[in-house]
């Protein structure tokens, strides 16, 4: 793979994704049953770590982790927190990850959503916002079978922009 | 293309680790980092307008589709309903004089007109698969935490955060959430707790011989100091003694529409006066 010119047409498109993400976090779900609402930021973020380990590293991850925080009036830092750790690690580990099928792939992701959750539920109980119900956990099983889904629409939508490179 | 060859974890990771930590332990003990954070929310305010995009045209549309004959109709249903409502109010009213000249008799202070101020759903899920709903009144608004919240129902629940121009309330379903109640038929008071989302709400710790049935309304009784006495919470559904337990199984269903309207009401409740407090709240503050 030989790239000498990683610039593509649309650096945006990432980013573009993202926020749809976050729209999506916010968006009411009211008539859903509980828990079905999967962290898509999270999800969004592990596909962006794993196509694009070193642009799409912590830096941009704690910057959104913020503004989940902060739009959930939650405790800042928090998902800032979470979600470094995650894209850290799925960025470290993201050559092997790639090789996967996506089946495989979803079990790294339910891992990693597990990890998120069981951190933020640290940091709950440690400012005394204590995460409650059973439906968080209900939500990471719900993220690691949509994974597939979100697979193929970022990649759909990276190939449309045309990007490469790392 | 070997990702994090330079940057591993002491310098990839750990500085924004570090820096989280030090945001949230800031936050925790430190008042402006408080106020910082919850005027910072105002950037959460263009993505929780796009996110409510979808449900406000359709209510935009339902109102476009509605036919003459059918607004005509919901006009004589709202005047006839305005009709009914003026004429318990003036009732409501006499009442309440009524009732203010015996506290004065009694020489116990009046219980002022509550304030009262109707604050708009932010149509949005604030946090992921929670009881809690958005509204767009804040801390600029001398909203505070702990603050009751009422719709036409009855109470939908209490504001747990607030930053400067929305609010989160988090309904009584929560599984966190706890309103003491009393029952309007026999007196007897309880505590109701949140059964989670899609669960009803339970009355707990009721010995086996307590006066309480289905159809039985639960009213707030103002104990624990967040929400005014008076207000419906529930209404019992189902009540089970089992001979075996000390306690009743008691189910209820909450009379509130849970933030499915579009505006509730937030409360502000006059401060309880020391006079207010019968004798048994004063033997608990001692006894603490």
């Amino acid at each position: 793979m030989i790239q000498v010119d990683s610039a593509s047409r649309r650096p945006w498109i990432p980013f573009l994704t993202l926020l749809a993400a976050l729209i999506l976090l916010v968006l009411p779900m009211q008539e859903l049953p509980g828990g079905f609402v999967p962290d898509w930021v999270s999800l969004v973020l592990i596909y962006w770590a794993l196509a694009f380990p070193v642009r799409m590293g912590v830096p941009i991850a704690w910057v959104t982790g913020l503004i989940v925080d902060i739009i959930t009036l939650g405790i800042p830092g928090a998902h800032a927190f979470t979600k470094s750790v995650i894209v850290y690690i799925t960025g470290s580990l993201a050559l092997r990850i790639r090789a996967f099928p996506v089946w495989q792939q979803s079990v790294v992701v339910f891992l990693l959503l597990t990890l998120e959750l069981a951190s933020l539920v640290i940091i709950g109980g440690l400012t005394g916002e204590a995460i409650t119900g059973m439906h968080r956990w209900t939500a990471v099983v719900v993220g690691a079978l949509v994974w597939p889904l979100v697979y193929h629409v970022l990649r759909r939508s990276r190939h449309s922009s045309n990007l490469r490179g790392s | 293309m070997v990702p994090h060859a330079k940057s591993g974890f002491w310098r990839g990771l750990a500085p924004y680790l570090l820096s989280s930590i030090l945001l949230i332990s800031a936050y925790m003990h430190v008042g402006a980092v408080k106020v910082a954070a919850s005027s910072l929310a105002v950037i959460g305010i263009p993505i929780h307008f796009v996110a409510s995009l979808p449900s406000m045209t359709l209510a935009a549309m339902q109102g476009r589709l509605t036919t003459t004959e059918q607004l005509r109709r919901q006009f004589e249903f709202l005047r006839e309903q305005n009709l009914i409502l003026r004429a318990r109010l003036q009732r409501f009213e006499f009442l309440e004089n009524e009732n203010n000249r015996l506290r004065e008799l009694l020489q116990a202070a009046p219980q002022a007109v509550e304030k009262v101020t109707l604050a708009q759903l932010v149509a949005v899920n604030p946090e992921l698969g929670s009881l809690t709903v958005l509204v767009n009144k804040g801390s600029a608004d001398d909203v505070y935490i702990g603050q009751p919240v009422i719709d036409a129902g009855g109470i939908v629940g209490q504001v747990t955060k607030s930053s400067l121009f929305t609010s989160k309330i988090s309904l009584i379903t929560e599984e966190s959430q706890a309103v003491p109640v009393q029952v309007v038929r026999s007196g007897v008071r309880a505590i109701l707790y949140g059964g989670g989302k899609n669960r009803t709400l339970r009355v707990m710790y009721l010995d086996r011989n307590v006066d309480i049935q289905p159809d039985d309304v639960l009213v707030s009784s103002g104990l624990g100091e967040i929400y005014p006495p008076g207000y419906p919470v529930a209404v019992v559904t189902a009540v089970e003694r089992n001979i075996a337990e000390s306690f009743m199984n008691i189910e209820a269903r909450p009379m509130s529409h849970l933030g499915r309207d579009r505006e509730v009401l937030l409360l502000w409740p006059t401060q309880l006066k020391a006079s207010d407090h019968d004798s048994d709240a004063m033997v608990e503050e001692k006894s603490e």
